[in-house]
């Protein structure tokens, strides 16, 4: 890339990683490091550009405010390179899911190091604000396996981290292997090492029902902690969350509150996690780090009031080399201390006799 | 449960249903009033939307129409009431299947209500799931002013599938389980029937237009307002709602002008349908839709149009394959070279079809679209959500599924 591409995007990233090291970025400070963001994605990110210049934006007119940014809906990466570099310069990319349209895209960002400062720097907010050094067993895809897991990538880079030594993967092609895990735990039990499980709810439903089905329990050491991801969409076996945190609780031998959801998408570089408020409460919510921003947008593209349930549109400042603003069907709506998130199945049913696309997705 | 009613002659029956929904079809009716609120509450379409249904149901509901489907299926409706004499064949009686128990929860407007008039047209008693908004419920009540057996005949509930203690009774007990659903709800109903019940069923499906290049030629300025009134009216809600339309590229670019047109037709559509209230589910998936499609243009590939307040949305040559979200006033616009090409299309998505709307449905090419489509209907463009009480619903026969033929040798 071109001197000067490196030199915007290096000075980005300086104010990216001071954002990310500092404490909150109040609403001008956003705005104006979002729109720094964009203005440099619409000069090198040319799928970015042509989308906004077909709504209207032009090198004359860059918005100047965060909520003016054009969002690029998540399903776009599966129609374009959405980068500031070729694709092939790219130094990670990651795969989105396919669920709905049956293809999946990439998420490529240029270098990772944004990337792992920003998902360190959440997790530790979230799940190590006491500064614990871990054990982690983990329960979701093993990079070794699926390198284009930016779940796996994440919580590798977590545990290599913020670990107390080499983290456990669990998750095998038929299911989980409980054995290993039981014998890690007892393990740290002995070692008086707490752990970490990191979980996808349906890998951790999966979990509990083999526990269930031995009549067994796992429970951890004191100071263990759970982090939860991810829904039941496709799934056959729904729990309500409720319920799932009841009986991990049971079983693991932790408060609930020492269960924290955390929500992400592969095409974002930051996440939500359940704010330290909410957790242990019927409603959590969820506390955006401060570079990230949930906007709750109508159909028609426009903020809601707080407290008025609309699709979710995230600003993420971490997402320098590819897409600040990222439109969703997720729904929720915004509260004091973050975001409710209501989930895209909610409201979304077919109504009357007409079919729906998830009546074909499961046909 | 009673299987049969005690409610006369057959004559006498079609005229009490004919004259209740006479009532019903009057605007200021107080029943209808009160039902068109909670029908307006329950779905979260706009007043005059409803009203549209209500007219159109009721409307249709006359003793003529009625007894024109019924003897075209039974050949007459003195068949109901006894031994008919027929030509070749031995005298027979079409009496009562029994009792009959219809499901049809998470519907649109009213769609129990023909298979009910039919059923007890035949005699039968007749349970009927109903929706919150009662509108059934309301109806049968009108039954019972003008023809207290056929209101006795008549049980309305509301119960929860798969949670209510009374459900394997009225599932199976019946001679004839009709029911409205997803393919789940569907598989589960029948599973509680009796082994010979009559079951019959009505899937959840979707409808097509498809706009050939002589309609493009011929009749291009007069086509886009009832396209736009077949994909927008019920907010898409009903199978016979347009979800989906093909319409073949034509040399002069007439495909891209109809498009054009259509806009304009939808905002106009939206004047005489206001839109509702959507569900923030379906509305943000319909957003989705569209902003993926403006990308998309963005990139070259087709277009991407909308209404400023999301109400309506125009996306062309969605990507194949890709599943679409049917209603929310999505109208999916694919350009296709021929029929094979549209029918490949179709078949990619998976999409079951119902019905299909054409410009001129009384052509032999019509008749080629809906076979190879697999349509139930074929109706011309602005006509596809008004389908006559006569006609088959589904491809099925209105009243036969509720009879049991008696033969005399």
């Amino acid at each position: 890339m071109s001197g000067a591409y490196r030199a915007q995007a290096d000075a980005l990233d300086a104010r990216i990683r001071g954002a990310i090291a500092g404490g909150a970025l109040d609403a001008a400070a956003f705005d104006n490091l979002a729109c720094a963001i964009f203005a440099h994605q619409f000069r090198w990110n040319a799928a970015y550009a042509a989308y906004a210049r077909s709504l209207g934006v032009d090198e004359t007119c860059l918005p100047r405010t965060a909520t003016a940014i054009p969002a690029v809906p998540a399903a776009a990466f599966k129609e374009a390179p959405l980068c500031t570099v070729p694709p092939g310069e790219a130094a990670v990319w990651f795969e989105t899911s396919g669920t709905t349209q049956g293809r999946s895209g990439r998420h490529y960002l240029e270098s990772p190091a944004l990337y792992e400062a920003a998902l360190l720097a959440g997790f530790d907010r979230a799940l190590l604000a006491d500064g614990a050094r871990l054990r982690y067993a983990l329960l979701v895809p093993d990079p070794r396996e699926r390198p284009h897991s930016s779940l796996g990538y994440m919580l590798a880079t977590v545990a290599r981290e913020r670990g107390d030594g080499p983290p456990g993967w669990y998750l095998r092609a038929n299911g989980i292997d409980l054995r290993a895990l039981e014998t890690d735990v007892a393990r740290a039990r002995a070692d008086g090492v707490a752990i970490c499980i990191a979980t996808t709810a349906f890998a951790l439903v999966a979990l509990l029902d083999e526990l269930a089905l031995l009549g067994s329990a796992l429970p951890l050491p004191p100071g263990s902690r759970v982090m939860e991801t991810g829904g039941f969409k496709g799934r056959t076996r729904v729990l309500s969350r409720e319920e799932l945190y009841r009986r991990a609780a049971a079983a693991f031998g932790i408060d609930e509150a020492a269960i924290v959801a955390e929500y992400g998408m592969t095409e974002l570089s930051s996440q939500y996690y359940d704010s330290h408020a909410s957790r242990g409460t019927a409603r959590r919510v969820k506390e955006p780090v401060p570079w990230l921003r949930p906007i709750v947008v109508d159909p028609a593209g426009r903020p809601v009031p707080d407290g008025v349930v609309g699709a979710i549109r995230h600003l993420d400042c971490a997402n320098r080399s590819s897409v600040v603003a990222i439109e969703t069907e997720d729904l929720g709506a915004i509260v004091p201390g973050g975001l409710v998130l209501l989930g895209r199945e909610e409201g979304a049913a077919a109504r009357g006799c007409s079919l729906d696309a998830e009546d074909l997705i499961r046909r | 449960m009673p299987k049969t009613s005690s409610a006369g002659s057959a004559r006498a029956r079609l005229r009490a249903i004919a004259d209740a929904a006479a009532r019903w079809c009057a605007a200021d009716f107080p029943p209808r009033v009160r039902a068109s609120t909670a029908i307006e509450r329950r779905l979260g379409y706009s007043l005059p939307v409803v009203e549209v249904a209500l007219d159109r149901l009721f409307g249709g509901l006359t003793a003529g129409a009625l007894e024109a489907a019924i003897a075209d299926e039974l050949g007459t409706l003195d068949a109901l009431d006894g031994f008919v004499e027929r030509p070749g064949r031995p005298p027979a009686w079409a009496r009562a299947a029994g009792a009959v128990t219809i499901v049809s929860s998470d519907t649109t407007i009213g769609v129990a209500i023909p298979a009910l008039a039919f059923a007890l047209a035949a005699n039968c008693a007749v349970t009927v799931k109903d929706r919150s908004d009662d509108l059934v419920a309301a109806f049968a009540e009108t039954l019972g002013e003008e023809h207290p057996a056929l209101g006795a005949a008549t049980s309305v509930l509301r119960w929860t599938g798969g949670a209510d203690e009374r459900e394997p009774h009225l599932l199976g007990d019946a001679a004839v389980v009709v029911a409205f659903g997803s393919d789940e709800a569907l598989r589960e109903i029948r599973a509680c029937c009796a082994a010979d019940a009559t079951f019959v069923p009505f899937g959840r499906r979707a409808s097509a237009g498809y706009v050939d290049r002589a309609a493009l030629r011929d009749a291009a300025a007069t086509l886009a307002g009832p396209i736009a009134r077949d994909a927008l009216l019920y907010d898409g809600d009903g199978c016979l709602s347009l979800h989906l339309l093909y319409v073949e590229r034509a040399p002069d670019g007439a495909h891209e002008r109809l498009i054009d047109a259509l806009a304009t037709a939808c905002a106009d559509a939206l004047v005489e349908f206001p839109p509702g209230t959507r569900p923030p589910g379906r509305a943000a998936r319909a957003q989705a839709f569209a902003t993926i499609g403006a990308f998309r243009a963005a990139h070259g590939h087709g277009r991407s149009l909308r209404a400023a307040d999301g109400a309506w949305s125009i996306v062309t040559d969605p990507p194949r394959g890709q599943p679409l979200p049917f209603g929310a006033g999505v109208l999916p616009v694919v350009f296709v070279d021929g029929l094979d090409d549209a029918a490949a299309d179709l078949r990619e998505r998976g999409i079951p079809l119902q019905a299909l709307g054409v410009a001129d449905p009384g052509t032999a090419d019509a008749q080629r679209f809906a076979e190879r489509f697999g349509a139930v209907r074929i109706a011309a463009f602005g006509r596809l959500q008004d389908p006559p009480l006569s006609g088959r619903h589904g491809g099925r026969a209105r009243i036969a599924d509720f009879v049991r033929w008696v033969d005399r040798a």
